[in-house]
């Protein structure tokens, strides 16, 4: 086990996006002062949680080499079936439970597709987007799962300082957990080193299959919980629930530094990506940016994260070049 | 490089204002412009519908059944026919949809397939401005009458069959006024921008207002994507930003159920209206979320598209456009009954 390294955490990608997320928070300011306050800056940590509890649930299938863009069906099957669950009267903790399980298995039926059945990532989880969302639709007849018991909206999305509600304290929470899986067990290694190089880890006797099982599981455990907050954020249970979320959550991974290519990514990139999402869209939302443009600002936010990370290597490499000299 | 990327962007600009100057010159078919006949005045002008001879198979497409909204729609269709079927008609409703609002040409081959098999008319309802206009080129090539039936617009259908959209917003707008004493700050949670609802709902609301209520101030106006979710956290910023914010009004229902939560999560008095009147709508009204919602009487519509078919099947000339009922549901109405509010009969016919 490695030691835990604040400065490693912060490297690269991640520092290039404190400073983009810091700039973001200081112009927006500065145009619009409400945008500082406290209650907003909650708001914006608040509406980055779901998508941000499905980045990093896809990091983890992203950084294994693959996709899953199935999440925003995931979701929908756990919101429907937890919420048809909980207006049954069933226990709370045994609704969070098997939802939470749920996303898990519908994960790993990703997985099992990826590796047993060899399929490629992008098409089979393609196949499950289409096939969960019908199981959504199927479970309810297309209705939405009304009246959600208020003791779960509480505890889920509920405020438990101040106004800061417990959804926050999960995201942070569920985001440590995967940091910690990432980067300092050994399954963690195998992700990233399944994603870098299938082929040599599989040869020095890594169950490849095996790994990329559990980070399609644990994508689906990302989804899982994210239907659950909306679930009872929203206090009803829809079957459309998360209809092209898959696209938000892959850009948060992207604007994190995870690469699209497999083998490299980090959850505090991620986190930071879904943060810099929100903070964008609150602050378009508060100066009243036409609708149109803002397409525009957020397609441009993933260019520009990813360009100073680019940037910043171009510098270092010059930097020590310098100094060589 | 950085000199070629800036003038590859000075291309690529001058090229979109070109094009969007050619845009603004050419709107296209906008129904909420057309002379419009409500269906009293549609029945009142043309009397009973005559008698059809042989089998009327009627084919309707649509977008998707996964929305309340198409569900109730195919509903109206069966309730036509089993209506036509009871004195002596025979006419059938073949009513299907696409997998979903994204199955552009799933539905198209729908309609290819009603067009080849030769249905005596179809009720179209497309996901896109042009994704059925193939197969509507290949009906009205084959005589087959074409009714397009809100919402979607296609251009080149002989008729449109549905409510004035503007109007809907319109309503909103005068019964928000009336409610704030005509003055303070309301914002609209749009739905998807291309959308020819959003933008004629929107536009109805903010002209009604800048044209009535001259003390209302329209403060915000963005887009939710017809999400849930999207149109909470978009209340909860606005919220914060305007304090003093009196009501919001949503382009449909599904978005304003999203904003009560915002709106009682903040513990703030502020009106919201919707559209659409879908079930959880009225739901909501009763137990005091929502405020009003201006249902468009999905079950009905079909009803009116199904009769104008035969209409104009028999030969009758309607106009382009007819308009179907809508109205405004709050606590005062929303236990009536659609019929008694849009002043609904059946349709009559004329002895064989």
């Amino acid at each position: 086990m490695k030691s835990i390294h604040v400065g490693r955490i912060f490297k690269n990608r991640s520092s290039s996006l404190v400073v983009v997320l810091l700039l973001l928070v200081v112009v927006f300011s500065v145009i619009n002062p409400i945008y500082l306050s406290v209650y907003n800056l909650v708001d914006i940590i608040e509406q980055a949680t779901i998508n941000g509890l499905l980045a990093i649930g896809i990091t983890f299938a992203i950084i294994t080499g693959g996709i899953d863009l199935s999440i925003g069906s995931t979701m929908a099957v756990v919101i429907v079936t937890t919420g048809l669950m909980l207006v049954n009267g069933i226990d709370i903790w045994v609704c969070i439970l098997a939802g939470v399980a749920l996303g898990f298995a519908m994960g790993a039926i990703n997985g099992f597709m990826v590796t047993k059945m060899m399929l490629q990532p992008f098409i089979a989880t393609l196949g499950s987007m289409s096939i969960f969302r019908g199981i959504a639709y199927i479970l309810t007849g297309g209705w939405p799962v009304l009246r959600i018991p208020k003791t779960f909206r509480t505890l889920v999305d509920g405020d438990i300082i101040a106004s800061i509600p417990s959804s926050i304290f999960l995201l942070f929470a569920f985001a440590l957990i995967c940091h910690i899986i990432l980067r300092h067990t050994r399954q963690g290694t195998y992700f990233l080193a399944a994603g870098g190089n299938e082929e040599a880890t599989r040869l020095s006797g890594v169950n490849t299959d095996r790994s990329r099982l559990y980070a399609y599981g644990l994508c689906g455990v990302g989804a899982a919980l994210a239907g659950l907050v909306m679930l009872a954020r929203l206090g009803t249970g829809e079957p459309t629930a998360g209809l092209g979320y898959e696209t938000n959550a892959i850009a948060a991974a992207a604007i994190g530094g995870t690469s699209m290519a497999g083998g490299r990514g980090s959850m505090v990139g991620t986190v930071l990506g879904a943060l810099t999402l929100s903070a964008l869209k609150v602050g378009l939302v508060v100066l009243g940016v036409d609708a149109f443009w803002q397409y525009i600002a957020m397609g441009s936010i993933i260019v520009v994260a990813a360009y100073f990370e680019v940037i910043q290597s171009k510098l270092e490499k010059r930097m020590s070049r310098l100094r060589k000299a | 490089m950085i000199r070629k990327m800036l003038s590859l962007l000075v291309a690529l600009a001058m090229v979109l204002a070109i094009g969007a100057t050619a845009l603004a010159e050419d709107e296209g078919f906008n129904p909420d412009n057309e002379a419009g006949m409500n269906f009293q005045d549609m029945r009142a002008t043309f009397g009973a519908i005559p008698a059809l001879e042989g089998e009327v198979k009627l084919g309707a497409v649509a977008k998707a059944f996964e929305n309340e909204y198409w569900r109730t729609l195919k509903e109206g269709y069966e309730a036509f026919a089993a209506k036509m079927q009871a004195v002596g008609q025979n006419v059938i409703v073949d009513v299907r949809s696409a997998q979903g609002e994204g199955d552009e040409q799933g539905q198209l081959s729908i309609v290819k397939d009603m067009v080849n098999k030769q249905y005596t008319a179809l009720l179209l309802s497309p996901i896109s401005d042009s994704n059925l206009t193939p197969g509507v080129e290949d009906a009205i090539k084959a005589g087959i009458p074409v009714i397009n039936v809100n919402d979607g617009l296609i251009e080149i259908a002989p008729n449109f069959v549905g409510p004035r959209a503007v109007e809907n917003g319109e309503r909103a707008a005068a019964w928000i006024a009336e409610k704030i004493n005509f003055e303070g700050k309301v914002a609209v949670v749009i739905g998807m921008p291309k959308a020819f609802a959003a933008r004629q709902r929107t536009l109805g609301f903010v002209n009604w207002m800048a044209e009535n209520a001259p003390n209302v101030e329209v403060v915000e106006q963005q887009n939710a994507d017809w999400d849930r979710s999207k149109a909470k956290d978009l209340a909860t910023t606005w919220i914060r930003k305007h304090p003093d914010l009196k009501a919001i009004f949503c382009n449909n229902d599904t978005m304003a159920l999203g904003v009560v939560e915002a709106v009682s999560a903040a513990n703030a008095d502020i009106l919201v209206v919707g559209v659409d009147g879908i079930g959880e709508a009225y739901d909501s009204i009763r137990e005091g979320g929502m405020d009003a919602t201006v249902d468009s009487f999905p079950f009905y519509k079909s009803q009116i598209a199904a009769e104008a078919s035969l209409r104009l099947l028999a030969g009758q000339e309607l106009p382009r456009v007819i308009w179907t009922p809508q109205a405004l549901i709050d606590s005062t109405n929303v236990d009536m009954a659609a019929a008694d509010i849009i002043g609904w009969t059946e349709a009559e016919f004329s002895a064989q």
